[in-house]
């Protein structure tokens, strides 16, 4: 066994060990709850090495054969394996040791199981992407979901949770089933199980058949349109630092799955293809037009994945797209931007995550009008969200702004591609994903302006602490990850070309590198960006700037006078009386209101207000003659006020599955039936699906 | 079409003070005391609804110009002894400037303030903003304050603009007696605005409180709100007045050898 | 002028009530609700408007009552007389929907208009301001006092979810200077000058209130030529303040050549009217029992500028009711449902822009206006652009009462201007068409001077309608409802 392999043996085998600590140990001894998590960091810090390793081209291969869920051949890492195994794990690495951190505070689990299903999680995504053949994967890739389903049940004594996990668990199975079909039809047509030899697969309708099942598959674990209503519940019910496992980490054995699929079958029949990128931008465009009015913090991030989703796709459906056509241009340039944008995503969305797992209003509600002004009484968290909001609204220099630029590059290339409609479809999805960017925006924006900066309310009880060290250290990880990559993107794709390479040749995604410092969209002579000169010219620029204002005020710069802020004379009320978060999104709820299916109602309502904030100055009633004072507020407060509410409705649940859920349901009801607890009935049912199989076994041959 | 519409009549600015205008030297201002020596044979009593008119102990007659509303009924009663200044130059750098005839310790106090004033907007020569407040007015100065950006005067060829938020302005325009509803806000308006900045009083209501004032609801006009630079009396002031006392506070305002003002 | 009749004393204070209401039903308009500290204790005074003239209800709250049964439930109009009430002299209506300080905001002993007593100086008490806290799923934006651009001071609070505007809440009392305690012990001529001065676009029509009701209680005719002057002045001062409100309208909608002309006519009206008396404002002309002096200018040379006027507001005029990007933001903006609309009495071109047409010039004539054929312009619809055409009507009507005016003038100028009217003791109420409505005066004369002045303006009536004519409007619509209603803060807040 190479030194590398050994590293990944030591890796899986420090989660095993993590689970059964956090079983074993669990909460009886609440100071060791931290530790299942520093093992996981741990590991993923093995894991990562190992992917790099493999990255490079050094062998790294498990030969275990015989153990429990693993198949023929042992997992082993390639090239492609490397590359999501370095993104998934340095983030994972990170995210361990806010969880270690988050573990050891205030906020701690209650019980046993978290640290053991977060082993869970990391060890699936490890074998998933180290699969080498069927079995295993869709062994780990079942262990992921039911990983999945013990995250977001984990506090299940809170509404909602139950109902959340049981959503996820349900898509996890649909996308496992979806998988379970199409790799077993194509093992049937090529006789082994082994993922290496999918690929000889007899041509046909079967085979593509089977490879949509695959791509369905994965993209009900992603959230593609239709699959995208289990991301914001499952996502939000998770605790703590444990959302940033499943939406940053795990989440990437979609995309691999997806960009396994291209490297194994081909590209797909162009009618998918099509398909694919239409999908690709309904999900953007929903995604984030959701992400914008909602009015709590984690479904602002849950949603927000949904339409990082959108986009990573869009940038596969152009490789697609490149791979039909043989254009290998096209192919690397849809590949890169798709794996930028994953990387960027990958390092805003495990940031967000974890910096608003401390970010909870004393009532425990994350409401974004309660969670003002963030920034001054949790500095750390609130930096970090406010880095991975700018990453993800794709704003200069960080990697998201990078990665989009790829994105729109590569969809702006539509022109090259012969067939009228590929280019339609690519011109309408390069449209959705530049409506996509604005409103990202917008969101972001909303997040950063009310949530981060803003006066802070008053706490009115104990507010929850910021990170410890660890904490600390992760969102100082993940924010150079986001920030400084930016400035190292040609390091970055000279990586991610090694990692492609069972795709297309490294040669040709170094395509993308016009000078050692300089990027083009891989096609020479269109368009040029260096986020490295960015990097120094941005600041550079700021500095001149500041010199020259200073020089030109005569060192009288930093003398100020500080007055109020201008806000018309006015004499003051009582309440709030700036943009709340839920009135910045209105005209965004009012011009996506096809999209969004907006309802909003205007009503009065008499009498005493339920729960009103009154005036802070009121002084109390003394006895005798009332005062003028409590006088007026009493009169004020029964007059009548004018309430307003707006509610949006989430398209795809409202009219897809809602309808099939009621015949679903009965159907359920019917076999229930069947479950009628007697143990003769399930004798004679083994019985009959025995005789069954052997028919069917016999008539096949 | 407005496009064509606007080029229809020529055009219709003045170019004063480049140029003399003949309404604005026809611009009637308040009334002052043509003489001083009749001042016995003048009876006071309900002469004057405001008390703009006094009689000092040696005997001549003094008319506070920044407490005449204008009414003109000293004029019509006495029309030997009072009359009606014409003409823009009504705004004055020092409050006992408006009495008129002028008494001769204040020529040299004026130019110092005069001075002082030319340096502090030394930087807002060619190009400055204004802010208005209304403490209390009758409405009729704030026409007269719009009417500036009409074509006829266009403030704008001067370098002068209207701004909405007191951070950007320069020169702050009060109108109105005083209205004790408006101190702080005026207070606020007045400290939202940065250094260097004049403070122009524009109108009787302003400078003296008006025919409003004693009021249990005003305060006497606006100069114990805000330090006032310029007093412009009048009840409305003329736009060519408030032109001209933008002009002097902004130090552009040639002035003539052995003039008060 | 139609006389009125003497004021009527009702038993109690629910008895006037009874009355006012009861008159209400038939069909005359609620016009004023004011109180006078008097001897006796508190009167309340009603006035009712009908074609035949100003009816006066009174009655008498016993000194030692804090309080009285509130007349705004049963009669919404009265909404914020009775907040002014309350403000001056602190008795409360019980039963009132929202009472809240309305013009003055000082804890302390209230002016008292009518009593001997001059009151110290009020600071404002922030701790009795109104706290004002929007409903669930708003906040609440304060704009004003001192707002972006030249504009009189006052504060709207709009309740918004963040686009629309649900609902609006004014806060007025920054401007309040005590003019009516400020009428107290003046002479009638002195007085005459504070009338002009209250609400200063509309001097003379406030003039012509207040003489009306000195001519009333001397009982002095007004010459045939004096009225003719009247009615120029009156005239000009309208078409004033209705180019001023076209004049922001344009600008709103940043048409800024519109902006610019009709700026340009505002200019040559109020230099007409300078040349004509002396003051760009008609002050100094209306005095007890006719005009002060001769027009300065000849007849010819008013008709001839005001005939070219005429030809060119008519041409712009026209000119703005074709663009079509322009007419979009007045369209459905801010429309008054004309059931509202005649249930308050809204008055001027407010009221006649939702049907309700009470046009003082028609119903009840003074001056020269009897003889003139005075058309009232009116619209149906209520919105910010039926507001607009009828100002455009009425600017038309004006030129044409101008010419008719100055036509009649050229053969009566021979006669006397001005006929004594000096009045020592008495009580009477004087009314005139301002631009922006009806203007009403109820004077009480003592020993020559004024005991008590009540000056109510149209504005400080129709400004209470605007908490009612936001519906489906946005934040950028406000601008255009404000200018389109045209009044002054000035008559608010007095």
């Amino acid at each position: 066994m190479t030194a590398y392999s050994a590293v990944l043996a030591a890796g899986l085998a420090l989660l095993a060990v993590a689970a059964a600590a956090d079983l074993v140990f669990g909460a009886r001894r609440p100071r060791l709850l931290p530790v299942p998590y520093w093992l996981g960091a741990a590991a993923s810090a093995c894991l990562a090495v190992a992917g790099a390793a493999a990255l490079a081209g050094r062998p790294v291969v498990l030969r275990v054969t015989g153990l429990l869920g693993s198949g023929t051949v042992g997992p082993a890492a390639d090239r492609l394996s490397g590359l999501f195994l370095v993104i998934a794990f340095g983030a994972a690495f990170a995210v361990s040791l806010a969880l270690a951190s988050w573990a050891a505070g205030p906020g701690r689990p209650g019980r046993r199981g978290l640290g053991a299903s977060y082993a869970l999680a990391l060890g699936a995504v490890a074998v998933v992407l180290t699969a080498r053949d069927a079995f295993t994967f869709l062994f780990a890739w079942e262990s992921l979901t039911l990983a999945f389903y013990l995250l977001s049940g984990f506090e299940r004594a809170r509404a909602g949770r139950p109902a959340a996990a049981l959503v996820t668990l349900a898509f996890g199975r649909i996308s496992g089933v979806l998988l379970l079909a199409g790799l077993l039809l194509l093992a049937g047509r090529s006789g082994s199980l082994t993922l290496t030899s999918l690929t000889h697969a007899a041509p046909g309708t079967l085979r593509s058949a089977a490879e949509v099942l695959l791509l369905a598959g994965f993209a009900a674990k992603v959230g593609l349109v239709p699959f995208q209503v289990w991301l914001p519940r499952g996502y939000s019910a998770a605790p703590g630092p444990a959302r940033a496992v499943m939406a940053g980490v795990a989440v990437n054995v979609g995309f691999y799955g997806l960009w396994r699929t291209l490297a194994l079958l081909g590209p797909p029949p162009a009618a998918v293809t099509g398909i694919l990128l239409v999908l690709a931008s309904l999900t953007a465009v929903l995604g984030i037009a959701h992400a914008a009015v909602q009015t709590g913090l984690q479904r602002v991030i849950a949603y927000s994945s949904v339409e990082n989703t959108g986009l990573i796709l869009a940038g596969f459906g152009v490789a697609l797209v490149g791979a039909a056509t043989r254009d290998r241009d096209l192919l690397a340039a849809g590949l890169l931007a798709a794996t930028l944008q994953v990387v960027a995503h990958t390092a805003a969305k495990s940031l967000l995550f974890t910096s608003s797992a401390r970010m909870e209003a004393v009532d425990g509600t994350d409401n974004l009008d309660r969670l003002r002004g963030s920034v001054r009484l949790r500095p750390w968290s609130g930096t970090g969200l406010a880095v991975g909001s700018l990453t993800l609204a794709g704003l200069p220099p960080t990697v998201g702004f990078v990665s989009e630029w790829f994105l729109l590059e590569a969809l702006m290339q539509q022109f090259r591609v012969p067939g009228l409609g590929d280019r339609l479809v690519l011109a309408i999805t390069g449209a959705a994903v530049a409506l996509t960017a604005g409103f990202a925006g917008v969101t972001f924006v909303r997040l950063i302006g009310m949530v981060v900066l803003g006066k802070p309310g008053s706490p009115g009880g104990a507010v929850p602490r910021d990170y410890g060290l660890a904490g600390r250290a992760a969102i100082i990880l993940l924010g150079a990850a986001c920030l400084v990559t930016a400035a190292l993107t040609p390091l970055e794709i000279r990586a991610i070309a090694a990692g492609l390479s069972p795709i297309l040749p490294a040669s040709a995604t170094m395509g993308a590198l016009k000078s050692p410092w300089v990027l083009q969209p891989v096609f020479a002579d269109f368009s040029i960006l260096s986020p490295s000169w960015l990097w120094l010219v941005m600041p550079a620029l700021f500095l001149v700037t500041g010199l020259v204002a200073w020089a030109a005020s005569g060192s009288r710069l930093l003398r100020v006078r500080r007055v109020p802020p201008w806000r018309s004379a006015t004499a003051g009320v009582s309440g709030r009386a700036s943009y709340t978060a839920f009135g910045f999104a209105n005209p965004t709820r009012r011009v996506l209101a096809g999209v969004l299916h907006t309802r909003a109602e205007v009503r009065r309502i008499d009498g005493p207000r339920p729960g009103s904030e009154t005036a802070v100055s009121a002084a109390q009633p003394a006895p005798g003659p009332p005062s003028p004072t409590s006088r007026q507020e009493e009169l004020a407060d029964n007059a009548v006020h004018v309430g307003y509410s707006s509610d949006v409705i989430e398209v795809v649940e409202e009219y897809l599955y809602r309808p099939i859920l009621r015949p679903f349901l009965l159907l359920v009801r019917l076999a229930q039936r069947l479950q009628s607890g007697r143990l003769d009935a399930y004798l004679a049912y083994m019985l009959i699906a025995l005789i069954a199989v052997l028919a069917v076994v016999t008539a096949l041959h | 079409m407005w496009a064509l519409r606007g080029l229809r009549n020529g055009v219709l600015t003045t170019r004063w003070p480049a140029r003399p205008d003949d309404y604005a030297a026809a611009t009637r201002g308040p009334a002052t005391v043509l003489t001083a020596l009749a001042g016995e044979s003048v009876n006071l009593g309900g002469l004057c609804p405001t008390g703009a008119i006094t009689r000092e102990a040696s005997g001549p007659l003094r008319l506070d110009q920044g407490r005449c509303i204008q009414c003109g009924r000293c004029v019509a009663a006495r029309p030997d002894v009072f009359g009606w200044t014409s003409g823009p130059g009504s705004a004055v750098l020092a409050r006992p400037a408006l009495v008129v005839p002028p008494v001769d310790e204040t020529a040299d106090r004026l130019a110092a303030i005069r001075d002082d004033l030319r340096a502090r907007t030394r930087a807002l020569r060619r190009s400055v903003h204004l802010r208005h407040v209304d403490a209390g007015s009758d409405g009729t100065e704030e026409w007269e304050i719009l009417a500036l950006l009409n074509p006829v005067y266009d403030i704008h060829r001067l370098g002068i603009f209207l701004t909405a938020s007191p951070r950007h302005a320069d020169v702050l325009l009060v109108t109105g007696a005083g209205a004790r509803g408006m101190t702080e806000p005026l207070r606020q308006t007045y400290e939202a605005m940065p250094y260097p900045k004049v403070v122009i009083a524009v109108g009787t209501d302003a400078v003296g409180g008006g025919l409003v004032s004693p009021s249990y609801a005003t305060a006497g006009g606006v100069g114990d709100m805000v330090p006032v630079d310029v007093w412009l009396p009048g009840s409305p002031p003329s736009p060519f007045s408030i032109l001209h006392a933008l002009l002097l506070a902004l130090g552009r305002v040639p002035v003539r050898a052995g003039s008060q003002r | 002028m139609p006389a009125t009749t003497s004021a009527a004393l009702a038993a109690s204070v629910p008895e006037l009530w009874d009355e006012l209401t009861s008159e209400v039903a038939a069909g005359r308009r609620f016009a004023d609700l004011f109180a006078t500290t008097s001897p006796g204790g508190l009167l309340l005074t009603a006035h009712l408007a009908s074609p035949a003239g100003i009816t006066t209800r009174e009655a008498m709250l016993p000194p030692g009552a804090a309080g009285y049964p509130a007349l705004t439930p049963r009669l919404g109009a009265a909404f914020w007389y009775e907040r002014e009430i309350h403000d001056l002299f602190g008795a409360i209506p019980e039963g009132h929907p929202r009472l809240e300080p309305l013009i003055l905001t000082a804890a302390g002993d209230p002016p008292r208009p009518g009593a001997e007593v001059k009151p110290r100086s009020v600071n404002p008490d922030p701790g009795v301001l109104p706290s004002h806290v929007a409903g669930p799923g708003l906040f609440t934006i304060p704009h004003g006092p001192v707002r972006s651009g030249v504009m009189e001071s006052i504060e709207y609070l709009v309740e918004t979810p963040g686009e629309d505007i649900p609902h609006l809440n004014m806060r007025v009392f920054y401007k309040h200077r005590g003019i009516e305690k400020r009428f107290e012990g003046m002479t009638t001529a002195d007085g005459l000058l504070l009338a002009e001065r209250a609400e200063g676009i509309a001097s003379v029509a406030h003039a012509l209130a207040y003489c009306h009701a000195l001519e009333q209680v001397a009982g002095t005719e007004v010459p045939r030529a004096a009225g003719l002057i009247r009615t120029v002045h009156a005239e000009l001062e309208r078409l004033a303040c209705h180019l001023d409100v076209i004049v922001r309208l344009a600008d709103g909608a940043g048409l800024a050549v519109a902006t610019a002309r009709f700026g340009w006519h505002k200019e040559q009206v109020l230099r007409l009217v300078s040349r004509l008396c002396g003051s760009r404002f008609g002050r100094g002309v209306v005095v007890p029992g006719g005009v002060s002096r001769h027009p300065l200018i000849g007849l010819g040379d008013l008709l001839a500028a005001s005939g070219e006027l005429d030809k060119r507001i008519a041409a712009d005029s026209s000119l703005l009711m074709g663009t079509a990007s322009f007419l979009d933001r007045l369209r459905r903006t801010g429309p008054l449902r004309p059931e509202r609309a005649r249930e308050h009495g809204a008055l001027g071109p407010v009221g006649r822009a939702s049907g309700y047409t009470d046009d003082a010039r028609q119903s009840r004539p003074y001056d020269a206006y009897g003889s003139l054929a005075v058309r009232t312009a009116s619209r149906p619809d209520g919105d910010a652009m039926a507001r607009l055409e009828v100002r455009i009507d009425e600017i038309a009507q004006s030129f044409h009462l101008l010419r008719q005016a100055a036509g009649e003038l050229a053969e009566a100028a021979a006669g006397p201007l001005l006929q004594p009217c000096d009045p020592a003791d008495g009580r009477g109420i004087g009314w005139a068409e301002a631009p922006q409505g009806e203007v009403l005066y109820d004077i009480r004369v003592a020993d020559r001077m004024i005991g008590r002045c009540r000056a109510r303006s149209a504005s400080f009536h129709n400004l209470v309608l605007m908490h009612e004519v936001f519906a489906g409007d946005i934040l950028t619509d406000f601008p255009f409802i404000e200018a389109s209603f045209g009044l002054s803060i000035a008559g608010v807040s007095s």
